[in-house]
């Protein structure tokens, strides 16, 4: 432990250094993004920053599970779709406040998730993506079905959460920011708990399973912790969405489109990073918006997103800020994975802990 | 309900239920060969549906000859899949990693379908569409008879294929351990990529049958692979008779509740049979040692 922190002592003007710049780029992309609806020039495009702003918050929700246990879900949009539906009913059925729906309606999703994650998290890889996208499926036919309560095919209206004074493009800020601070509070959540006990648990499950569960890991309770908090977030973005959007079509809420695009979002950022689903969604949010306006209604936006995800998967599946970073080290001098420390100093760091134990 | 109502939607389950089996060995196959879920089968049995729809069209032949074509053309895509894909995968990470590879491979093929022949629905019009046998007053379409024909011929000529040949003898070495199956001398990656191949010439013969007597459209495939992947989950991942049977079971399932329930709801039983199986019993109800672990 000694010569740890002795070694952490020599290189710590290095790291702090590294740490302030961090803080100044985390400071001034921040700025950035709370500027962005000043800067935006039409409220069309301040409504693809709302869009880009809630897929951020849907795949820092997802990487919960996803990056944190390796568990890859395709089904999230069952989390946001209920905790969407959820919201409408109690604000249209029961009254509720929208916001306090927004809440109960996540916690009540979180609640559901834990029958739900005890079921699909006994399994391991396959069967688990099996089950996530039969419960977007089954959510899809009760949604479409069960006319008296989700308004069938139709779907439901809900009701603007502000007064009729406050005019769209003010919304549209409104909610960027609402979309924002949701982002921020889980990916507060996400660094929290990477750095804790269960978050190293959970990396060992990611890692491999059986040996985490022989070391003694509570491996099924900490997959099911983290999963009905990923369920949590998904559902609280899926009642703002609704809440923003004022209609709930079924189609689109359970889609396994929306699940997938989660999932290229933090596979394509990175999801052994805390900002890689954020980066993710930025580009494929503006990729997807960009594709609907230029080429319109046609299919081809499913042949785009096919073939951009299997890229992905085939040659990218750490992200691209890794694989850009391996494609750059191509052109630098190899390194070598020996700790850059010559015998001299080597000799004297033993020698200080042979001092430090006698 | 009547006893001829009931007769008919058992005998409608059965037929229905021999399809299911067939594509569901499908999937097993793959499982077996490479622990792969492949979600895009059921999209390939909606191109081959398509494929003999415009083979069709275009000819003005019986859709079923379109097989000749159809079989050989899937049994190569599946085989050149193996290789040049999924064999690219990291190891570790194979099973998620393929099952986002194959889930791309499908939106692809729902993309292109949709984008060559539109969304609109399409139906095979036959000579012998409208024809129906009447057997204890249940009336069955000939087209559902002959696509469980085709079926029940796919499934028994896969046995024979797997019990009585050397290729077969290979394939399930290689299913079951594929080390040892190396140190025999069998070439386990050609294998594997061959019964991928023959995987996917069940998705051909399957969606020639679909074609038949249903109408299709490019977003179908996600009504065929939940009630597919949960046949497989219930059966056992890797067991081919489990998936056979469970096929059978719910497929005779689904066309009873249909009666009092209505098609949509019907569809459910699939999925509440896939959570109760993984609740009680993840491994499977039948054989499957493979299945917990992936």
């Amino acid at each position: 432990m000694l010569s740890a922190s002795r070694h952490r002592q020599s290189r710590t003007s290095s790291a702090r250094s590294v740490l302030v710049i961090k803080l100044v780029v985390a400071a001034v992309v921040l700025a950035l993004v709370l500027a962005f609806p000043a800067l935006a020039p039409d409220p069309f495009v301040l409504s693809v920053g709302v869009v880009i702003a809630s897929y951020a918050a849907l795949a820092v929700a997802w990487n919960f599970v996803g990056g944190l246990t390796g568990y890859i879900s395709l089904g999230h949009a069952a989390y946001s779709g209920l905790g969407g539906y959820g919201t409408a009913l109690l604000v249209t059925e029961a009254g509720v406040n929208p916001w306090l729906s927004m809440v109960v309606a996540a916690v009540l999703v979180g609640v559901a998730a834990v029958p739900i994650g005890i079921a699909s998290l006994r399994v391991r890889g396959a069967s688990f993506v099996i089950v996530s996208i039969a419960l977007v499926l089954i959510l899809l036919l009760v949604a479409q079905s069960w006319a008296g309560v989700t308004g069938g095919s139709n779907g439901l209206r809900v009701p603007r959460p502000f007064g009729t004074d406050v005019l769209r493009p003010e919304q549209h800020e409104r909610f960027f920011y609402l979309f924002v601070g949701l982002t921020l509070v889980a990916l507060a959540l996400w660094w929290v708990i990477d750095r804790s006990r269960l978050g190293t648990g959970l990396k060992a499950i990611r890692e491999d399973e059986d040996k985490a569960q022989a070391l003694g890991v509570p491996t099924f309770t900490y997959k099911l912790v983290v999963f009905v908090v990923s369920a949590f977030f998904t559902a609280m973005a899926g009642g703002m969405y609704a809440l923003w959007f004022g209609s709930l079509d079924p189609i689109f809420q359970f889609s396994i489109l929306t699940g997938s695009y989660l999932v290229l979002m933090s596979l394509l950022g990175g999801v052994r990073s805390l900002l890689g689903p954020v980066v993710g969604a930025v580009i494929v949010g503006y990729a997807v918006e960009f594709f609907k306006n230029q080429y319109g209604d046609t299919q081809l936006h499913l042949v785009a997103l096919g073939l951009l995800l299997a890229l992905v998967v085939l040659f990218m599946p750490d992200g691209v800020i890794p694989w850009l970073t391996s494609q750059l080290d191509r052109f630098r001098p190899s390194s070598t994975s020996i700790r850059e420390v010559d015998a001299a100093q080597l000799a004297e760091e033993r020698k200080a802990l042979e001092e430090a134990k006698s | 309900m009547s006893s001829a109502l009931l007769l008919q939607s058992l005998i409608l389950g059965l037929l229905l239920g021999g399809l299911y089996a067939l594509l569901a060995a499908g999937l097993t196959l793959y499982f077996g060969v490479m622990r792969v879920v492949m979600i895009a089968h059921s999209a390939f049995l909606i191109l081959a549906a398509y494929l003999a729809w415009f083979f069709t069209t275009q000819t003005g032949l019986d859709p079923l000859l379109s097989l000749i074509i159809t079989v050989p053309l899937f049994f190569a895509a599946g085989y050149g899949m193996q290789r040049a894909l999924l064999s690219r995968l990291r190891p570790a990470t194979l099973t998620m990693m393929s099952v986002l590879l194959t889930f791309a491979i499908a939106l692809v093929i729902e993309g292109g379908l949709g984008y060559l022949f539109s969304g609109t629905q399409r139906r095979i019009q036959l000579g012998y569409s409208s024809a129906s046998l009447e057997l204890w007053g249940a009336r069955i379409a000939v087209v559902k008879l002959v696509a469980f024909g085709l079926a029940a011929v796919s499934l028994l000529a896969l046995y024979l294929l797997l019990k009585k040949t050397r290729f077969g003898q290979a394939l399930r070495a290689t299913i079951q351990h594929r080390e040892a199956a190396q140190l025999l001398g069998i070439d386990t990656d050609r294998i594997a990529g061959f019964g991928f191949g023959l995987g996917l010439a069940t998705a051909a013969v399957g969606g020639t049958a679909l074609a038949l007597d249903a109408t299709i459209y490019p977003s179908l495939h996600w009504h065929w692979i939940g009630p597919l992947m949960a046949i497989i989950v219930i059966g056992g991942l890797g067991s081919i008779p489990g998936a056979a049977i469970a096929a059978m079971l719910l497929g005779v399932t689904q066309a009873l509740l249909q009666i009092p329930m209505g098609t949509t709801w019907a569809q459910t039983v699939f999925y509440l049979a896939l959570f109760a199986t993984l609740m009680f019993r993840p491994q499977g109800f039948f054989g499957g040692r493979l299945a917990q672990r992936f």
